[in-house]
């Protein structure tokens, strides 16, 4: 099978949020904090809704090709 | 002892709870003799309604219960949920809209439908079967205890609480099989909207008026908990296993099967999986609340009444009790409750489906339609009962760790279902002797991690430090279903060669 553009895309929007959510030293810091809440709370659970961004283009695109 | 502002809009409220169970046989009237109506509710639902089945059995007491309790007593590494949550969905976005598609051609009802005419084993397809009604037991277990936890905080000061709390949980057990017996899916999914929206309220009222009560977030951190700030770099590995291990076990969960085959299309199923993240910013919310209420008086207070061992699972009703007004205290009091008997409901139809087509259907081929629905119905049934016997004889303390310890079992079926979709080279042999190893390492290791004593801990230290038990059995569990198909394979090609 021919590996195209849009398989690399469809393949980066899967594994790009992951790659960040198992990247723990990335983000176990205290600072900057967001009215006192330490780094490491406040940015997974925003990473959260950049996740839900990332699938909604991967469903998008697969969804225009595939029934 | 609570007043009635508080009794009021609780009972009211589970009134119509169990309206919505009962009315679920009427909604999108099919016949419910025919296990496809009863169990994947017609597989009609779209993006909407699986995304609040799905959220249901996704957002349980786990989240209100078990991860804010772990927080609470030992800290950041419990925030592993968070990012579970987002690997998660990552995770069925690759794999579930094949196996809808898959399923949908043939019919199929359950993953071990599937992997038997796959790898064309029914001994595989029994043990998948198996492992996943087990499995299922201590995440039912798991919602039981959050439901025992708001009566608890309910029942708190009055006479006799230990005897009225268990008579509430059985009565509200006998009502649940009685409507998942008359209504199937249809009624749980009626309720896991009612519940999502109340649970929803829930949210939206702790995040207002909780942080009125503290003022600062920052002063909690650097006064009460400040140990509490980062992960301590020797847990990294077990935040990173605990994540990677919840993440892939999530889907392989018969509910959450269930839930996925109940949709209406695999694009539908699509959006509603890319949207369920968003979801878990509530579980966040909920986590955050296990550090936070370090900073709350009036719930610490309320809590040094109660044990030390159980004020973790107590730690959200508790903050909802001391902190909101009394009617609104109600209102979120019952969304935790029913936060935990609809998935409970769900999760029993899903391993009764289970029961009924991969095991008693396989021993008794010739049965009818009409007594597998009947014997689906009454095994969802005993299921849950037979849960709620578990937390009657094991104590709450451990329960916590019930659904670490289920994700150890389920994630072992990952090579016949995730890679079966994919990997055509995979043997039957390797996989069930993987299988079979995986389960049986991971119990030992269990075992040894908890010094053979009440299982507490889900992790086993190494030379890499603590990891998450399920990580380790799966990859022997891996090694042996691929390097084994690898030899067969190979063999295989060299005696058509000879």
């Amino acid at each position: 099978m021919q590996i195209k553009a849009r398989h690399v895309i469809l393949a980066l929007l899967i594994i790009i949020p992951s790659i960040v959510n198992l990247s723990v030293p990335l983000y176990n810091r205290s600072g900057p904090d967001l009215y006192g809440l330490p780094f490491f709370y406040w940015f997974q659970t925003v990473w959260l809704v950049v996740c839900s961004v990332f699938y909604l283009i991967f469903s998008q695109l697969v969804n225009r090709r595939v029934r | 002892m609570i007043g009635i502002e508080i009794i009021i809009p609780f009972v009211s409220l589970f009134l119509i709870f169990i309206f919505l169970g009962f009315y679920g046989k009427n909604w999108r009237k099919g016949d419910l003799n025919n296990v496809h109506e009863w169990a994947l509710a017609g597989r009609n639902l779209g993006t909407t309604l699986v995304f609040f089945l799905i959220g249901a059995d996704l957002y349980t007491a786990y989240t209100f219960v078990a991860v804010p309790s772990g927080i609470f007593a030992k800290g950041p590494l419990y925030f592993f949920a968070v990012p579970y949550v987002g690997l998660t969905f990552a995770v069925a976005l690759v794999t579930m809209p094949k196996l809808w598609t898959i399923c949908r051609e043939k019919g199929y009802i359950t993953a071990s439908d599937f992997v038997k005419d796959r790898f064309n084993s029914l001994t595989l397809s029994v043990l998948i079967a198996v492992t996943g009604i087990v499995a299922e037991l201590p995440y039912i277990a798991l919602q039981i205890v959050g439901m025992q936890a708001v009566l608890t905080v309910m029942l708190a000061g009055t006479s006799n609480a230990q005897t009225v709390e268990e008579i509430a949980l059985l009565i509200a057990f006998v009502i649940l099989a009685a409507f998942t017996y008359t209504s199937g899916l249809r009624g749980a999914t009626l309720t896991a909207v009612f519940k999502d929206i109340l649970i929803w309220i829930t949210v939206i009222a702790v995040i207002v008026i909780v942080p009125l009560n503290i003022g600062d977030f920052g002063h909690v951190f650097k006064e009460a908990k400040p140990s509490y700030v980062t992960l301590s770099d020797s847990l990294v590995p077990a935040y990173l296993t605990l994540i990677f291990g919840s993440a892939f076990a999530l889907y392989l969960y018969p509910h959450a099967v269930n839930g996925v085959l109940s949709a209406e299309s695999a694009r539908k199923l699509r959006t509603s999986t890319a949207l369920l993240p968003l979801y878990g910013v509530g579980l966040a919310i909920m986590a955050l609340m296990g550090v936070l209420v370090y900073s709350v008086p009036s719930a610490m207070n309320f809590l040094s009444g109660f044990p030390e061992s159980s004020r973790g699972i107590l730690v959200v009703p508790s903050l909802i009790l001391n902190t909101m007004p009394g009617w609104l205290a109600g209102v979120a009091l019952l969304g935790i409750f029913v936060g935990g008997l609809v998935p409970a409901a769900i999760m029993a139809i899903a391993q009764a489906n289970l029961l009924t087509r991969n095991i008693i259907k396989e021993i008794k081929p010739d049965m009818s339609p009409r007594s597998e629905i009947r014997i689906t119905k009454i095994s969802s049934a005993a299921f849950k009962f037979v849960a709620l016997g578990f937390v009657f004889v094991v104590p709450a303390t451990y329960s916590i760790s019930l659904q670490l310890l289920g994700g150890i079992l389920i994630v072992q079926i990952l090579p016949a279902v995730f890679f079966g979709l994919y990997v055509k080279s995979l043997r039957k042999q390797p996989v069930i002797v993987g299988l079979i190893v995986g389960i049986f390492s991971g119990i030992y290791m269990i075992e040894a991690a908890n010094n053979f004593g009440p299982p507490t801990s889900s992790l086993l230290s190494s030379t890499f430090g603590p990891l998450y038990i399920a990580v380790i059995a799966l990859a022997l569990n891996l090694a042996i279903s691929f390097v084994g198909s690898a030899i067969i394979n190979r063999t295989k090609i060299s005696v058509k060669k000879s």
